[in-house]
């Protein structure tokens, strides 16, 4: 035969490569059933989407009296250059009845759809804000903190409402998942917004969504904290 | 046209009219805030300005963000004076309100600054309500558990808002409050409470992005009396000293030959040098003790060489007191060493002196040398006068005039002899005559002979040296002065002498003690120059002691005792010699203790 032995380990792997079936597949870590590993609950993945969601919050809210108190002095000022959020043509309850009598998946849809919307502004934001020189990187570091975090509590509201489908709490009619378009952050006149009012919306859409967030929990588990 | 003219004229006379009365429109309002309870309601607060006298009116205005409609406040009495009570249907979140309040009289109306109220950010809830506080007993001790609910209008049930609450304590006399956190939960226990005090407790909460609410009404609590049982900590106090005692222990086991080293050190056995113990043991002390012998020692300190400063005295029997012919100079050549004009051996050294003296006594009046001359001491002047020619051709040292002591020397005869025995010896000897009458600081005129009489006897018994006057023959007037001698009798008289000073030659300038005439300064000579009897030896021989430095004399056969003592105590010799005939009147001990012999002062 003549074949040497590194010679006869390189034609096993190759095998091994070539074989489909020994592909190498990734297996859940619980495999073995609940027992086997601690999965969270509902009520558990709601509490860590409503801590996430209040980091969120107490970021923009710093960042916003940060601008606040270094570059716009005058409060009148303040109150008279905003403009129109981008997100103000999604429909969101604005009291505690509306947002009660929402449905929850329509509730979910929102939450999903407000933080959809905010994807990429706060990218921009934080490009904008490393760029400028009035910007220490402090701040420029929160907001893009703030962007990944917008970005990761999506991705774990859209968890919880897949688990919420599975228990077969969330209905069919759930269609806002997939229809969450990303919006460009334009005013009326079409000009970009300017960071300031970026930050001045975003803090409010934030304190929303939190809200929104708890009052999902307290309907869905409401065992403890409500 | 003039319709308006004549309204402007109107107008513009009731104003004059206003002013002149002390109206005026309105001051413009203020609003101080707005705040949500609950999330769903809220309201606002303004402060009038100055009514201007006549009754206003208020009005609250707002309208809400990119709107321009105008509301006016649905509710102007619910929340009290001042105030605009938004409720739910008026209410919305999340929105921008733009808010002002108009104050309206007679006279004109005012508006307040504009407010920018977002409900969402503005919440202070109410306080918490039915605080209770009991003490729970355990068996680690009481402790309390203060417990409370949510403000009625809070509805923390939907999760449309989250309360965070906090209490403090404490006692009655404390001035600060301790405070805790407790989170989302309605309750608390505290721990570690003084007992038998009385204790307040209070409670507020907050929603988790708003303001805190007040402090809710206190809340009094009693802890009882306990002695705190520990009973765990002692536990482990026990444990853990028992675990030490074990490693001791176990330590000193392990080293115990040091442990025993260190308590019963073993007995050094002897280590003297040269020590033979096999020697001892043997029994042979005498050999034994040999090898300890130092030799050398006690040192032997050659005395004698301390007080080369001292005068030499030449204990010479066959020479006489009083100077006879020329017996005097030539025994003083033969004492003295013509090179050695330091060694104290000045007596001898003295040439000059004896020139000066002679000099000087020529000066002096004759009835004082009659005087000698009638103790029998005639050769004291011929003796003088015939030093003095015999001086004065190979005096050199007489030129400059200045008087020199002549020092007078004599001492008893026993350490004379001793003395005489060594060639060189530091000698002392008294001083008696002062004269220096060259000197402004010598004040004395006096004459002073110290015993007259006496000479002759101790001359014939003694035999004193050459160069040595009896010490009452300094008999020497100064210059010019020619006072008598207080005192001086032809009978026995004494005087006392002191010495003044010591002049660089080693002369010591003499002065008469009793001189009346002395000057207070010279008192602070004699301060220095006395010397206190310090004790009289079986041999008649003084012990002086200077008075002032403290010095300590001692007699010449006990040199030892003083010669060792350091410098500044230097001992001055003694130089009084007694013999029986004399001692009781040669110690005429003066009041202040003095003594009248004289003293060598060597001049340090």
């Amino acid at each position: 035969f003549g074949l040497s032995l590194p010679a006869v380990a390189v034609l096993l792997v190759a095998l091994l490569c070539l074989d489909p079936h020994g592909r190498v597949g990734s297996a859940p870590i619980c495999a073995h059933g609940p027992s086997g590993c601690h999965i969270p609950s509902l009520a558990d993945l709601f509490d860590r989407v409503i801590q996430h969601s209040a980091r969120m919050h107490s970021l923009s809210n710093d960042l916003h009296s940060e601008f606040e108190q270094y570059f716009l002095p005058s409060k009148n000022h303040i109150g008279k250059i905003y403009r129109k959020c981008h997100t103000s043509n999604i429909l969101t309850p604005n009291g505690k009845d509306n947002a009660q009598k929402l449905a929850r998946e329509e509730l979910t849809e929102v939450i999903l759809k407000l933080l959809m919307a905010w994807r990429d502004p706060l990218f921009q934001l934080h490009q904008s804000m490393a760029h400028q020189q009035d910007f220490n990187s402090f701040s420029s570091n929160k907001a893009l903190e703030m962007g990944d975090m917008a970005h990761e509590l999506r991705k774990g509201v859209e968890k919880v409402a897949e688990k919420m489908r599975v228990l077969g709490m969330l209905g069919n009619s759930v269609t806002g998942l997939s229809a969450a378009e990303a919006m460009l952050p334009l005013s009326d006149s079409g000009e970009a917004m300017s960071d300031y009012e970026l930050l001045y919306c975003f803090r409010r859409d934030s304190n929303k969504v939190q809200n929104y967030l708890k009052i999902l929990k307290c309907r869905i588990v409401p065992e403890h904290d409500c | 046209m003039r319709n308006s003219g004549a309204v402007l004229i109107l107008i513009f006379i009731v104003k004059l009219i206003s002013q002149a009365a002390g109206v005026s429109a309105p001051g413009k309002p203020k609003l101080t805030s707005c705040r949500s309870p609950e999330k769903e309601t809220f309201t606002c607060w303004w402060e009038p300005g100055e009514d201007g006298g006549l009754p206003t009116t208020y009005a609250l205005y707002y309208h809400l963000e990119n709107s321009e409609t105008v509301y006016e406040c649905p509710d102007y009495k619910t929340a009290g004076n001042n105030s605009c009570f938004f409720n739910k249907n008026d209410t919305s979140l999340w929105v921008n309100y733009n808010i002002t309040v108009v104050a309206t009289n007679a006279l004109g109306k005012n508006i307040s600054e504009p407010v920018e109220v977002d409900v969402a950010y503005i919440v202070q809830p109410n306080t918490p309500e039915n605080v209770t506080a009991v003490v729970v007993d355990e068996d680690q001790g009481p402790f309390v558990r203060v417990s409370w609910e949510k403000p009625r209008t809070a509805d923390t049930r939907s999760g449309w808002i989250t309360l965070l609450y906090q209490l403090r304590v404490k006692q009655q006399k404390d001035k600060e409050w301790e405070e805790y956190n407790a989170g989302m939960q309605k309750y608390y226990n505290v721990f570690s409470l003084h007992p038998d005090t009385e204790f307040m407790v209070q409670v507020r909460c907050k929603p988790d992005h708003g303001f805190w609410s007040e402090w809710t009404q206190t809340t009094y609590i009693k802890m009882p009396d306990y002695i705190p049982r520990q009973r765990s900590l002692w536990i482990i106090i026990t444990i853990f000293s028992v675990f030490i005692v074990l490693i001791l222990t176990w330590t000193l086991n392990v080293k115990r030959n040091s442990v025993k080293l260190c308590l019963l050190p073993p007995v050094p056995g002897p280590k003297i040098k040269g020590f033979d113990k096999q020697l001892l043991k043997s029994g042979k002390t005498e050999e034994v003790f040999n090898s300890l012998v130092i030799q050398g020692f006690p040192p032997t300190i050659d005395y004698d060489d301390l007080l080369v400063e001292y005068l030499e005295v030449y204990d010479n029997e066959e020479q006489e007191l009083v100077l006879d012919g020329k017996d005097l100079s030539e025994d003083c050549i033969k004492s003295k060493s013509p090179s050695d004009c330091d060694s104290g051996r000045g007596s001898c050294d003295s040439r000059t002196l004896l020139l000066e003296k002679c000099m000087v006594g020529r000066k002096g009046s004759g009835s004082d040398q009659h005087q000698y001359s009638q103790h029998g001491e005639t050769s004291w002047a011929s003796t003088e006068s015939s030093e003095c020619q015999g001086l004065e051709p190979g005096s050199p040292e007489s030129s400059d005039g200045r008087v020199k002591t002549w020092p007078v020397v004599f001492s008893s005869p026993q350490p004379h002899h001793h003395y005489q025995a060594e060639t060189v010896k530091p000698v002392y000897h008294s001083v008696p005559e002062i004269l220096n009458h060259s000197s402004p600081h010598i004040m004395p005129t006096n004459y002073h002979h110290l015993h007259h009489q006496d000479i002759p006897q101790q001359e014939g018994r003694h035999g004193k040296p050459a160069c040595r006057h009896s010490q009452s023959y300094n008999h020497f007037n100064l210059d010019g002065l020619n006072t008598p001698a207080p005192g001086v009798s032809p009978s026995r008289s004494l005087e006392y002498v002191e010495v003044q000073r010591v002049n660089p030659e080693n002369m010591l300038l003499l002065r008469p003690l009793s001189d009346p005439n002395r000057e207070p300064e010279g008192s602070d000579y004699a301060g220095e120059d006395y010397s206190k009897v310090k004790e009289v030896t079986s041999n008649n021989i003084l012990l002086l002691r200077r008075d002032t430095s403290h010095h300590c004399v001692d007699d010449y056969s006990q040199a030892s005792q003083c010669t060792t003592q350091q410098p500044p105590h230097p001992c001055k010799p003694v130089i009084y010699q007694s013999n029986s005939g004399m001692p009781q009147e040669g110690m005429r001990v003066m009041g202040n203790g003095y003594v009248d012999s004289t003293v060598l002062m060597p001049s340090y």
